[in-house]
Formats: structure tokens, C-alpha cells, sequence
């Protein structure tokens, strides 16, 4: 079919074109501390990637996915610092184990849905942020690893520098956005989408959707399992902090507000998240010089509450539509004057 | 042969029996409407054929199999399909994608091929689509492929749910009210449709308050009524049963 082909080739195109962006994007960052917010973004937009599939294609929620990209961080953290493995081992061991767990996990907790299904995975990242503060002799407990985690190398490459790491961070990004788009456009993403659409129907056409809602939660968790291990070996040192229940709430905001069921939704969501929490990090000290981290949460709040308002799609699709109404209502406007 | 066999199948549903000890059977190639006045049981019975909740009592054998107790996926492998009263169309996909679902039983592409689609993939992604668009074709909706399935009218969502059961090539269709809310020219694009599907060998079981149409294209109906079955033959019998004139006069004709 031509249209489809045509489609098709349009989606490559355009991925084509981000990833020569992406890739000559640090030539023209000489600034150390953008660089490392680019960082950072490429690393959540691959947990974001992950949560989109599990999200806005199989229609599933996971308020519990910062204790995934935990253990893809304390795998690699323990392993390399104490037990002197291979990085790039680890970072294997971890994406397996996090994806062992999550399916074996997943089994009692995809008998729910809706917010039944939200609370469970919310206690499941819970339980394992306790063992995260709790397992002393192997984490640390709240103050972390003690001994430093180990750049990632590559043959006499360290990736010790920001723009160095910005190169390897963007490539894994773009590779879990590249793989994702290939899961959607295929028979697993469709059946993925069918649960979304509707459960009864899918069923009825043979797709056994218990056992998708479990792969795809999975998959999801080795994404965020691989960006957990390259955060570990970006900061070197890790503690149970960021892995906890805001981090979670995080990455579920910015996949709402990029828009969950587009590839281009998580670049869009995280860059919009971070760019925002950021200023405020610089902002809200000099206006409320008394406010905690807790104001995170507010600012949170009214984002999710705002586009779920305004733009229910999220950004990407929203944008689009709100596009297409102003055109339409200017045509309009042409015809009749 | 003997497709599909009802044995005192019965449903409660808290004090309401939904379905009552009802029994009877399907040949294979024929056209068997089910009919009777609303909350009848009509779609409860469909529903236990298809897997969606087991039965209280009774089984259900197709092709000398029982299913009774499966799951409605696996049910659905074995070769019945269905359609919904309440549509069930997937909104989140164009109306290629949802005929495409269809054909998940048939095709076997897993993650790790959806991840890396090497050349097998793409061809069976080519053999789906190519399937896919001839069910959109036998139903009139080749111009509407790449259409979100949500801008269609209603009418046609209701021939694009057919054509979503048909791609998996069901030896059993089961369509819930397949002419409820369709124009007289839908109902006779319809009508040939089904005609179209039995002369290829598949059976036909439907549920239909359009007695005009249910008369003309049943081989033999059942009567349901308060979850009971009331009578079961042929329309020139079910047209003369006193029991069934008694039930449907009761109310009057309406809903009917
Ligand atoms: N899931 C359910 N829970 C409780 N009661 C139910 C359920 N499904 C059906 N019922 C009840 O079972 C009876 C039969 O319902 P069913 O939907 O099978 O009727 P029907 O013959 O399809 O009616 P209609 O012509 O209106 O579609 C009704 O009294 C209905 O209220
Ligand atoms: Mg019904």
C-alpha cells in the first residue's frame, strides 16, 4: 500500500533528521552545565520511552518505574565498585535482572487495573526503594555506595567528560526510540494498542493480553533498568534518593505532558519537564527563600492538572490538533468575509 | 456435522439467571439467528460462547471439543469470532489497523521480531496488510483504510467490526445485533455479506431484533425469553409457535 509505505518513510525520514541534530546539537553547547542537562535528558527520556510503550500504547500505568532505573543503578553500582565487573557486564546483568523482576512482579499486579493498578505499582516501587535504604551491606543505605563507580570506557575512550558522555547517552535514546517505533508499527504493537482500544475486543481476537500487559511492562523496565546504569556511571556515586516515589511521579508527568502514544512525545515531555524544574531550581530560592524540595511537587501537580485540562494528548498531539482548530477557524473566517 | 453444541448451559448473574438451562446445536453452514425481547439473554449467551465468563452450570463443545472454561483468547484460536451490540472498535487505530489485530492469531511475529524487524517480519507485515485490505474490501471500506476507525459513522464501524472478526478466518461468527442502527441500504450491504461469508464456509450465528431480516436470512432461529429457551425451528415454525406469538404480544411489539 502506498500510503502506508509512504508513512513509512516519512517516520525514518524524520528520525533521521533528530539524529543529525542530536548529534551536531554539543558542537554548538560549549556551556558544561547545559551539557549536562542534555545529559540528563537523554538519559529519562529513555526511561520515558519505556513508559510511553507501557503507557500510551498498551494503556497500562506505572507510578513505580523510578525503582527500576534503581536497580539498573545499583546493579551496575554494586557490581563494578564492589565486585569489580565489566561495566558494560553489569549494565546487561542489570537490564535482565530488572526485567526478571518486573515480569515476575508484574504477574499478581497486572490482575489489576486502573487505580487499583496505579496504587500496586506505586507499593512496588516502594518496597524496593525500602530495600535500597534498608540493605546496608550491599547499598550502603541512605548515604550510598561507598566506593566510587567507574567511568564507562570504550577500548581507550573514558567517557569521563560531559560531552563525551552526551554521545553515548543520545545514542542509547535514540536507539530505545528507534526500537520502540519498530515495536508500535508491528503485530506486538498493535495488540499492544488493541488493550488500550479495547481489552474485550482484543481478547476476542485471540490476542492474550495478559501476557502483553507483562512483556511490554518488562521491556519498559529494562529501558528505565539501562538508563538507571547510566546515570551510576555518569554521577559515579549513587544513593537511594533519586529512586524514590517523586522521581516515579516524574517520569509519569513528563510522559503525559510529551503525550504518550507519539515517538516523539518523550523528547518533547522530558525536555519540557526538565527545562521548567530547572529554571524553577534557580527561581523559586531567590522568590521563597524558606521552600523545601516540596514545592517539586506542587509544580507537579498543576502541570499534570493543566494539560490534563488543555491538551489531554499531550504536547506533541495537542499541539497538532490546536494547530488544525486555528486553520480550520481561519478558513472559516476567509470564506465568510 | 455438528459445530457447535449447547448443553443446559445456564448463567446467573447475583439472583438474575441471565441464561436458564438453555440447549441446542449448529450444523456447520448454516444461518442461525437468535431472537427475543430485550434482556432476553441473548448477548449473555454470546458472551459465554465466546470466553468472556465461564457459565454457572452446562457446557459448550465446538467441533466435539469442550471450551466451556477457556479463555476467550484461546476460544478465539480455535476459530470463533464475534462482534459487539456496543461497539468495540479499537478508537486508537485506523480502520486498517483494527482488521489488522484480526490477523494476530495468524501471524507469529514476537517481541524480539517487533524489535528488530528483519526480512520474515516484514514479509509477514506485508502478508497482514495485503489480508487485511481484502476483508476491508469485502465489507466496502477500502477508501476508508488509513481514516482513523473513530471517523467513520456508525454504520460502517458496525461492517468494520465484521471485518475485523473475519480476518482471523473464524469457522464460527458470532455478530450481536449486526443490523441495529443501519440504514436499509447498510442492512442489504449486510445481508450480502453474511450470504457472502456463509457460501465460504462459515457459520453464522446472529442476533437480530429486525424480524424482516431475521426471517429472510435464517436457516432456523432460537427463541429466547427470560434467559429460557422458548422455541427452536425454522421461520415458517418460529413464525407459528403460540408460545412465541404469547411472548412477543405480551410486549406489545415494542422493541422488536
Ligand atoms: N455482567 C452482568 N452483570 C449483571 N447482570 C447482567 C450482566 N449481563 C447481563 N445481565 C443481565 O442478564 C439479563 C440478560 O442480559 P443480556 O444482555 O444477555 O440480554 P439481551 O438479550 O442481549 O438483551 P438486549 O436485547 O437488550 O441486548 C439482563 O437482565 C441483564 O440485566
Ligand atoms: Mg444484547
Amino acid at each position: 500500500m502506498k500510503e502506508l509505505t509512504r508513512r513509512k518513510r516519512l517516520r525514518h525520514f524524520l528520525i533521521a533528521l533528530f539524529t543529525v541534530f542530536i548529534f551536531v546539537l554539543p558542537f554548538f553547547v560549549s556551556n558544561n552545565y547545559y551539557l549536562s542537562v542534555l545529559v540528563v535528558i537523554g538519559i529519562h527520556t529513555t526511561v520515558v520511552v519505556g513508559l510511553c510503550l507501557l503507557m500510551g500504547y498498551a494503556g497500562q500505568i506505572s507510578l513505580g518505574h523510578a525503582a527500576f532505573y534503581g536497580l539498573g543503578a545499583y546493579t551496575s553500582g554494586i557490581l563494578t565498585s564492589t565486585y569489580n565487573i565489566s561495566p558494560w557486564l553489569a549494565i546487561l546483568a542489570g537490564a535482565m535482572g530488572t526485567g526478571i523482576v518486573a515480569y515476575i512482579m508484574g504477574i499478581p499486579i497486572f490482575r489489576l487495573k486502573e487505580h487499583y493498578l496505579a496504587l500496586a505499582t506505586l507499593g512496588l516501587g516502594l518496597i524496593i526503594h525500602v530495600v535500597f535504604m534498608e540493605e546496608v551491606e550491599l547499598t550502603g543505605g541512605p548515604s550510598g555506595l561507598s566506593k566510587g563507580i567507574p567511568y564507562l570506557a570504550i577500548g581507550n575512550i573514558v567517557f569521563n567528560t560531559d560531552f563525551k558522555y552526551y554521545f553515548l547517552v543520545w545514542t542509547v535514546a535514540l536507539l530505545a526510540i528507534i526500537l520502540a517505533n519498530n515495536v508500535v508499527h508491528s503485530r506486538i504493537g498493535r495488540a499492544l494498542r488493541s488493550i488500550h482500544g479495547s481489552e474485550i475486543a482484543a481478547q476476542s481476537l485471540g490476542v492474550d493480553t495478559g501476557k502483553f500487559k507483562l512483556q511490554v511492562f518488562a521491556l519498559s523496565a529494562v529501558y528505565a533498568s539501562i538508563a538507571g546504569s547510566l546515570y551510576a556511571h555518569y554521577i559515579t556515586f549513587i544513593s537511594p534518593s533519586p529512586f524514590g516515589l517523586m522521581t516515579s511521579i516524574q517520569f509519569v508527568v513528563m510522559a503525559v505532558v510529551g503525550g504518550l502514544s507519539n515517538i516523539w512525545g518523550p523528547i518533547l515531555g522530558v525536555t519540557g519537564v526538565t527545562v521548567l524544574t530547572e529554571g524553577l531550581k534557580s527561581i523559586v530560592p531567590q522568590l521563597i527563600p524558606q521552600a523545601g524540595g516540596e514545592y517539586e511537587i506542587v509544580v507537579f501537580g498543576l502541570i499534570l492538572v493543566i494539560i490534563m485540562i488543555f491538551l489531554p494528548e499531550g504536547l506533541t498531539s495537542g499541539v497538532v490538533r490546536l494547530y488544525e482548530e486555528w486553520r480550520y477557524r481561519k478558513e472559516r473566517a476567509d470564506e465568510t468575509s | 456435522m455438528r459445530l457447535l453444541e449447547i448443553n443446559n448451559l445456564t448463567r446467573s448473574f447475583g439472583g438474575v439467571l441471565a441464561v436458564n438451562d438453555v440447549s441446542f446445536s449448529v450444523d456447520k453452514g448454516q444461518i442461525i439467528a437468535i431472537i427475543g425481547p430485550n434482556g432476553a439473554g441473548k448477548t449473555t449467551l454470546f458472551n459465554l460462547m465466546t470466553g468472556i465468563y465461564p457459565p454457572t452450570h452446562g457446557t459448550i463443545m465446538f467441533k466435539g471439543t469442550e471450551i466451556t472454561g477457556l479463555t476467550a483468547y484461546q476460544i478465539a484460536r480455535l476459530g470463533i469470532a464475534r462482534t459487539f451490540q456496543n461497539l468495540q472498535i479499537f478508537n486508537n487505530m485506523t480502520v486498517l489497523e483494527n482488521v489488522m489485530v484480526g490477523r494476530h492469531i495468524k501471524s507469529k511475529t514476537g517481541f524480539l521480531g517487533a524489535i528488530f524487524p528483519v526480512w520474515p517480519v516484514q514479509r509477514e507485515e506485508r502478508e497482514i496488510v495485503e489480508h487485511s485490505l481484502d476483508k476491508l474490501a469485502m465489507v466496502g471500506l477500502t477508501d476508508q483504510a488509513m481514516q482513523p476507525a473513530n471517523s467513520l459513522p456508525y454504520g460502517r464501524q458496525k461492517m468494520l467490526e465484521i471485518a475485523r472478526a473475519i480476518a482471523l478466518e473464524p469457522e464460527l461468527l458470532l455478530l450481536d445485533e449486526p443490523a441495529a442502527g443501519l440504514n436499509s441500504t447498510e442492512t442489504r450491504e449486510l445481508i450480502d455479506t453474511i450470504y457472502n461469508l456463509r457460501d465460504q464456509g462459515v457459520t453464522i450465528l446472529l442476533v437480530e431484533h429486525d424480524m424482516e431480516t431475521v426471517m429472510e436470512i435464517a436457516d432456523r432461529l432460537v427463541v429466547l425469553n427470560f434467559g429460557n429457551k422458548l422455541a427452536e425451528g425454522t421461520p415458517y415454525e418460529i413464525q407459528n409457535n403460540q408460545e412465541v406469538i404469547t411472548a412477543y404480544l405480551g410486549e406489545e411489539g415494542s422493541g422488536c
